[in-house]
């Protein structure tokens, strides 16, 4: 810690030299290396873990349906349509609420390709 | 301890460390704003303060060849950029601040949750609905001020007959306004309910103990405890990284409206 702050070019020779002596064309490379790899459209959202899979898709569906009965009860609250708004929000909610988590497996699912090898689940007419 | 009964919620009350004073109001009891320092806002400082010494430590010395608290720095910043740039594109690092602030904070702000007597800031809703409204509020205002009224394709998806688009639109509002609240619903109660678990088979602990000749069976509620302390790490950690990533895909969404 007690060092000075080593920010200087090092001496040419020296061990540090020859670390570092290549090091502008390594970044070159690992620049070049980084756009070839072209960065996919789909959006990735990482290898989860079971549990958190299983929160993650529960939050989502129950989410909707926490706002569209919020937005429904707040409609029928300022506008003379009671019980209507509250009811067809609430379906509304649930619909989305399916959409979500149909599109959140949808991303799971691209994060991690399933392998076309998987065996089929296991038949119970072997014993 | 042993005579209190055991309270798995008494972690999470709020207390006032010194008051700042009331604004506002006329002056009678309970009118206006009351503002104090809480211990939550301690711990908000705490978390802040951990992540501004653990970069400057990490960055005040930039050597070429990385010493261990400068590795430890970029392999935090290595992590974060590669999330941003796998989840929204090269063109999403203009948001890196704001996802590495948000990761860092929630990851700190939860692994200090971790440590006994120890406050655990994203336990509170408000808090994680107002990082979850940071990042809604950034999508809006960015998608509108990036694509003007072509943000509203969100609402679109491409591809669907012109007689179902009038049924899809409401169902896509809701699922966009439906974010935030599974945002930070999802955090909160990762971080709530483990702790509360913690809180119950450590107080099962104690009161068999009490109980007796029944204290031997006490080992098993201690040794469920033990385990739950290392799940709740990994949900720490694996919490804060999908806030992070969801952030992201997020932005996605408003730099590219339309699926």
């Amino acid at each position: 810690m007690s060092e000075p702050r080593d920010d200087k070019r090092p001496e040419p020779g020296s061990d540090a030299h020859r670390a570092t002596a290549d090091l502008e064309a390594r970044i070159a490379r690992a620049r070049g290396q980084r756009a070839a790899e072209a960065v996919p459209e789909q959006t990735r959202t990482g290898d989860l873990s079971g549990l958190s899979r299983g929160f993650r898709l529960g939050s989502e569906f129950v989410a909707a349906i926490i706002v569209g009965a919020g937005l429904g009860y707040l409609v029928d609250m300022f506008l003379p349509t009671r019980p209507w708004g509250l009811v067809v929000l609430l379906l509304l909610g649930f619909a989305a609420g399916v959409v979500n988590v149909v599109r959140a497996t949808a991303q799971m699912n691209a994060a991690t390709a399933v392998p076309k090898t998987t065996p089929a689940l296991p038949d119970d007419e072997d014993d | 301890m042993a005579e209190q009964p055991i309270e798995p919620i008494h972690q999470f009350r709020i207390t006032n460390l010194f008051d700042i004073g009331t604004f506002g109001g006329n002056g009678t009891e309970g009118s206006g704003t009351h503002l104090a320092f809480t211990n939550s806002a301690l711990f908000m400082v705490l978390t802040v303060g951990l992540i501004l010494a653990f970069l400057i430590l990490g960055s005040n010395r930039r050597a070429i060849i990385p010493g261990r608290m400068q590795l430890m720095a970029e392999m935090t910043y290595e992590f974060v950029a590669n999330m941003v740039r796998d989840t929204t594109g090269t063109e999403g690092m203009k948001f890196f601040p704001l996802v590495a602030s948000l990761f860092l904070f929630v990851l700190v702000a939860n692994l200090f949750g971790m440590f006994p007597y120890f406050f655990t800031v994203t336990s509170h809703l408000i808090v994680t609905v107002m990082l979850a409204l940071i990042v809604f509020l950034t999508v809006v205002i960015y998608g509108f001020y990036k694509n003007g009224p072509r943000f509203l394709k969100v609402f679109v998806p491409s591809g669907i007959p012109w007689y179902i688009i009038w049924i899809v639109v409401p169902i896509e509002v809701l699922s966009f306004l439906s974010r935030p609240v599974s945002h930070s619903l999802r955090l909160w109660g990762n971080v709530l309910a483990g702790h509360i678990v913690l809180k119950v088979f450590g107080g099962m602990v104690v009161a068999l103990l009490a109980a007796g000749a029944w204290g031997v069976v006490s080992i098993l509620p201690f040794g469920m405890a033990v385990a739950m302390t290392g799940l709740e790490v990994l949900v720490a950690a694996l919490q804060a990284f999908v806030f992070a990533v969801l952030t992201c895909v997020y932005l996605h969404d408003a730099m590219h409206p339309g699926h």
